[in-house]
């Protein structure tokens, strides 16, 4: 099994940046443009987890389904999404996000 | 001393404690939230008491034969012929099991290794005296702290949980400032999604170019390790942003929020 990793992002990529130059144009509002990729990586988050989740479990107790390698092939997809979105996560909270890495003492120039 | 001891906690005094109006009142004084939490709490323990110990070591995708370079990233072929020993049927006299099982009979052996075999169906018999490599420990987990059929779910589960419920105290108790509370639980959640994420891709760029190396059990282990750590870490970041994730719902659905809005300058529906 061969998995996509490059074609599922690219709409994601797309939508991001399509998003972003709403909000930055003022066309759309800021709550809605983080709301609307925070649903977005819940999904991704849900779909991943849970089918990983699932595979776990059918793996712990033995059980063999048809379904498996299908669970198995859109668990890394929703994955490579996931990892994808968070990247953009990190993006639209980078303040509060630089301030997790690095507090913000250590940020005041000497 | 002694009596006054023994008289405080005499049976009637036990009794009257333990009696039902007393707990049931005792019961009521606890909020629904922390109710909420110890319930939260006690799922792990559910799931890890359902988990089955002895797991079967053959395909867990149920595949039979599978060439190379595999349906999945536990794909082994230890003797060389090109299929994963995973799809393989394994004959019993080969594996180390205490017991003498025939291929009639495997779902009945008792296991004293991995258990291979244990859960194994004979569903190719021109396969049936193909010689297998019973997997060693080893192969599946990278000697890195448990089996490939032990992932530790629950002692991750547990000590992430009851390290948040630590935490969680403390802030309430204004021993943690909220920040610091929130950046730890932010740093670990970063922690376990790149862990996860890149194992991830790395898992995933290694089966699509082929590659089979003798780190991918190790990675899968870790994969699934920081995997848990990065799903609890989730469930608590929701957790501690309940807010902002409800109102989420509102910006995108319309749905009613209970939650006020204490500062008007603040950008509406986001956390920060």
């Amino acid at each position: 099994m061969v998995y996509d990793l490059v074609l599922p992002a690219l709409p994601f990529i797309g939508g991001y940046l399509f998003t972003y130059s709403l909000y930055r144009m003022d066309l759309i509002r800021k709550a809605l443009h983080i709301n609307i990729w925070n649903f977005i990586i819940g999904v991704a988050f849900l779909i991943s987890g849970g089918a990983g989740f699932l595979l776990l479990l059918f793996m712990e107790f033995g059980v063999k389904l048809p379904i498996n390698p299908q669970l198995l092939y859109w668990h890394v997809e929703l994955g490579v999404t996931l990892a994808l979105v968070t990247i953009f996560h990190f993006h639209t909270y980078w303040k509060s996000s630089k301030t997790m890495f690095f507090p913000a003492k250590r940020r005041v120039k000497t | 001393m002694m009596e006054g001891f023994t008289r405080k906690i005499s049976k009637d005094n036990l009794r009257s404690a333990l009696g039902k109006e007393n707990l049931k009142s005792a019961l009521e004084k606890i909020p629904l939230k922390e109710k909420l939490l110890l319930a939260a709490s006690t799922i792990p323990f559910i799931a890890a008491s359902t988990m089955s110990s002895s797991c079967a070591t053959t395909c867990p995708y149920g595949m039979v034969n599978d060439p190379f370079p595999g349906q999945c990233s536990r794909y082994i072929d230890l003797d060389g012929d090109g299929m994963c020993d995973l799809s393989q049927v394994t004959t019993a006299a080969q594996t180390t099991d205490t017991t003498t099982t025939t291929t009639d009979d495997t779902s009945t052996g008792t296991d004293s290794g991995q258990g291979n075999g244990a859960h194994a169906e004979v569903q190719d018999p021109v396969d049936a005296n193909a010689t297998t490599i019973q997997d060693t420990p080893s192969m599946d987990s990278g000697n890195l702290g448990g089996d490939g059929n032990n992932y530790l779910v629950l002692p991750i589960s547990m000590l992430i949980i009851g390290g948040y419920l630590v935490t969680h105290f403390l802030f309430k108790k204004g021993i943690l400032k909220r920040n610091k509370h929130r950046r730890i639980w932010n740093l670990l959640l970063t922690a376990g999604y790149l862990g996860s994420g890149g194992t991830g891709v790395i898992l995933a760029v290694l089966i699509n170019m082929g590659i089979r190396t003798a780190l991918n059990p190790s990675l899968i282990f870790w994969h699934v390790e920081l995997s848990i750590l990065m799903v609890v870490g989730t469930l608590i970041h929701l957790h501690i942003y309940r807010k902002p994730f409800r109102n989420m719902f509102r910006v995108l659905f319309g749905f009613k929020s209970n939650s006020r809005r204490r500062d008007p300058n603040r950008a509406e529906g986001t956390s920060k």
